[in-house]
């Protein structure tokens, strides 16, 4: 697959949380964030419901837990980056689970910080875009026994297979709506039981 | 009794962009033989000079000599961005600073770092914003093979497609490489509107000769048709350039002649001013502070005003977009005060919506 252009993202005024007890990795690193441009805030030792406002979280990855994130665990509704001091395995799979995006090994120093903004950016945006059509598939996964339904039905009236799934293609593509929703209309018009027929 | 501060100096004085060099250097000493004469300045400067001679290897341990066994804790050097980012490593493990006066393409802001020329928002974006309304929005792009070629046209092509614009081509030849047959060759075809050349030394002078005898071979690279455009070439490179310069827009914080340079005074080139600029803010940061000197660049900073913004380490420059004609620079469009803002996060947020003509 064809990688897609990196976005760049507007970062100017852009929100971050740093989720760390003070520290000089904090100084450091607010400094990077408020050159970039964005407003930093720091949290500890958790994170208000703020953060759902905000644009990016780093966290600490050595001493943080699953209770600290006003989320569900690993569900992170924006771009996270793990601020990782010790690189224990136990720690890395915990970070993993946590939903990171990216991540800056401490101590942060002079720079990291817009790669790992960027970095992060990229990766949330791919990981929504792939759950979405993830989803999208799913649900047509799902479809496919009703259009099979459906062709039936159509063909009930004489046509061959290969006419009726072409007549359900016209259909879809006059009233606009995609071939599953067609297929559901056929069936819940000809008065089929389908359970699902009030989706959609 | 004056205090006696050691200063680096970094510059490569021969290899493909000595000129530049110079110019930054003589920048430098002018503004250390001034402090150094000002009987009201409680310091004086004393020079540090190491000579990497255009070789990438020798910035890193040059500028490790000069912290490490010279006791300076401040040096004005680099020229390109490539030996900005051998040498800032350095300059963090030692808590120096290194005072750089070059135009560079952004997206630095470095602890360890004062930026005293231009960066995109003040050289490439103002440039853009003339060259399209005024010429077109098809565009040609070159740069040499590193870092400020390439994140110059990336720029360059993402502003110029928002904009409605195309990208014709794109070529980078290697630091010192004059072979640029092959750009004058696909120049031929694509006829763009406008060139950005973010090509530096020897590759630069080549390019810019080989076009001007395209231009007197097809009209439609004359400079009036298609102009080059540059955000490095000042008038410290106009000598090996010769005619080939004539008709060459460029956007400069300062050209000779041209007043508004913050600090008042007259330069050779911007080259020259930043470098000037540098030591002069420098000494004044210094100035009455004992032991100021070891102290790290933001406790300098810390309170005192001045040139440097103490969030991006960037200054606040005038705009000139300047064409040379008979061998000067001459200001065809200029912008007070820009504030540097390396991340284009602070005075551009979003692209110019493009507006068309409808009839």
């Amino acid at each position: 697959m064809k990688r897609r252009t990196i976005r760049i993202p507007n970062l100017g005024g852009a929100q971050a949380i740093i989720l760390h007890r003070p520290h000089p990795t904090v100084q450091a690193l607010t400094r990077q964030l408020t050159a970039i441009g964005l407003q930093v805030t720091q949290a500890w030792p958790e994170l208000g419901p703020e953060a759902l406002a905000a644009d990016y979280i780093f966290f600490d990855a050595d001493m943080s837990h699953d209770g600290m994130f006003p989320w569900e665990v690993g569900q992170p509704p924006i771009p996270m980056i793990a601020l990782i001091g010790s690189e224990a395995p136990g720690r890395i799979e915990w970070s993993l689970k946590a939903g990171s995006h990216a991540q800056l090994l401490k101590p942060v120093g002079d720079s990291g910080a817009y790669s790992a903004l960027l970095i992060a950016r990229d990766a949330f945006d791919a990981q929504k875009a792939l759950s979405a059509e993830i989803a999208d598939l799913r649900r047509r996964l799902e479809d496919r026994q009703t259009v099979v339904r459906a062709v039936t039905l159509l063909a009930a009236r004489g046509k061959s297979d290969a006419e009726a799934y072409a007549q359900l293609r016209q259909m879809a593509m006059a009233w606009r709506i995609s071939f599953e929703e067609a297929a559901l209309r056929i069936v819940a018009a000809q008065g089929g039981p389908d359970d699902r027929s009030e989706r959609g | 009794m004056k205090r006696q501060i050691k200063l680096g100096l970094l510059l490569s004085r021969s290899g493909s962009y000595s000129l530049i060099s110079e110019a930054c250097r003589s920048g430098a000493l002018a503004a250390i033989a001034r402090i150094n004469g000002d009987q009201d300045m409680d310091l004086s400067f004393v020079p540090v000079e190491r000579d990497p001679c255009g070789n990438i290897d020798a910035y890193g341990p040059l500028c490790e000599e000069i912290l490490r066994d010279t006791g300076a804790r401040h040096v004005v050097g680099c020229i390109t961005s490539w030996s900005r980012k051998e040498v800032i490593p350095t300059v963090e493990k030692f808590g120096g600073t290194l005072w750089y006066a070059v135009p560079y393409e952004g997206f630095e802001a470095s602890d360890h770092v004062v930026y005293t020329h231009a960066c995109p928002n003040q050289h490439l974006l103002p440039l853009l914003d003339w060259v399209m309304p005024t010429h077109g929005r098809r565009a040609y792009l070159t740069g040499s093979n590193y870092i400020w070629g390439w994140e110059m046209n990336r720029l360059a092509r993402e502003r110029i497609t928002a904009a409605g614009g195309e990208v014709t081509g794109e070529r980078y030849l290697p630091i010192g490489s004059r072979d640029v047959g092959r750009m004058i060759e696909e120049l031929r075809f694509a006829r763009p509107d406008f060139i950005l050349n973010s090509l530096i030394g020897p590759s630069s002078y080549e390019f810019m000769a080989a076009y001007r005898a395209l231009g007197l071979e097809d009209p439609a690279f004359q400079p009036e048709t298609c102009p080059v455009l540059s955000c490095n070439l000042t008038e410290c490179e106009l000598p090996a350039l010769g005619q080939a310069a004539e008709g060459l827009v460029a956007a400069g914080p300062y050209f000779r002649g041209v007043s508004g340079w913050p600090g008042a005074g007259s330069f050779g080139s911007s080259h020259e001013a930043a470098a000037f600029s540098a030591v002069m803010e420098l000494a004044r940061l210094l100035a009455g502070r004992e032991g100021a000197e070891n102290w790290p660049l933001s406790q300098l900073l810390a309170g005192q005003g001045g040139i440097v913004d103490p969030d991006t380490h960037h200054t606040v420059l005038p705009v000139n977009i300047a064409r040379v004609e008979d061998g000067a620079f001459r200001v065809l469009k200029r912008q007070e005060a820009v504030a540097g803002d390396p991340y284009l996060t602070r005075s551009r947020s979003a692209p110019t919506p493009v507006l068309r003509v409808v009839s």
